[in-house]
């Protein structure tokens, strides 16, 4: 009698256990720290990095994903995009565009067809493109697909200048 | 207020020509060497052959596809 009791008391203590086990994880980062996966298509920035936190330029507004950060999708736009890495290392990307995903846990993996360092951006070029792609707004047919993509360019260019420190009107 | 959509999704260009248009913008600014690598990204090229009787023929490099029916 006190044997099947105690068979029964043990059965919900034992799925208990069972739950807790981890399933398929691999092992959390040391805490304040978040993984990050940093893909272009080309290329692999960063493979499962340990990073202190990463500004994301999201579309509807910029935001700073830390550790223990709530999951959140995000389209990115063209801009800046920081990450501060484990030893107090700052650094900045300028992405094209792009999707940013955090996870559960924080894991946060950021897609886009280009990234580049500011340094390798030639501000006298943008301000070239930045005009000549107004010119070509300017004249296209409104609503075509024409004007679209000069408007993209000029969007892309503007956040280029911004990015550099210079003012775009 | 947010605009429920973008003005180029208005136009009819989809999130892929967007953003591919939005980086090829980009690697157009680039500084050397930089620059050399990233349009390396954009380049592609068409190859046509010409099949008949069920036997693929030989491949040949195309630059456009507008010449590949003719």
């Amino acid at each position: 009698m006190f044997a099947q009791l105690a068979r029964r008391a043990a059965r919900p203590a034992a799925t208990a256990a069972a739950a807790a086990r981890r399933q398929f994880a691999d092992a959390a980062p040391a805490a304040g720290l978040m993984k990050l996966n940093f893909n272009l298509p080309q290329e692999t920035l960063y493979d499962s990095v340990n990073v202190k936190s990463v500004i994301v330029p999201g579309a509807t507004g910029e935001y700073e994903v830390t550790a223990d950060h709530v999951p959140i999708v995000a389209e990115m736009k063209a801009g800046m995009l920081t990450i501060n890495h484990e030893d107090g290392e700052e650094e900045k990307y300028f992405v094209a565009g792009g999707f940013s995903l955090t996870h559960e846990g924080s894991a946060t993996d950021i897609v886009c067809p280009e990234a580049v360092k500011l340094d390798d951006i030639d501000g006298a070029a943008v301000t070239k493109n930045f005009e000549a792609a107004k010119a070509k707004a300017a004249s296209a047919e409104a609503g075509s697909i024409e004007a679209a993509e000069a408007m993209i360019e000029v969007e892309t260019n503007r956040s280029m200048g911004n990015a550099l420190g210079m003012a775009m009107a | 207020m947010t605009v429920p959509t973008t003005f180029w999704r208005l136009a009819g260009v989809s999130y892929v020509q967007y953003v591919t248009k939005a980086s090829s913008t980009l690697r157009a600014a680039l500084k050397e060497p930089a620059k050399s690598k990233a349009l390396a990204q954009e380049t592609f090229s068409y190859n046509k052959s010409v099949w008949s009787n069920g036997e693929q023929g030989a491949k040949k490099l195309t630059d456009s596809l507008a010449a590949v029916g003719k």
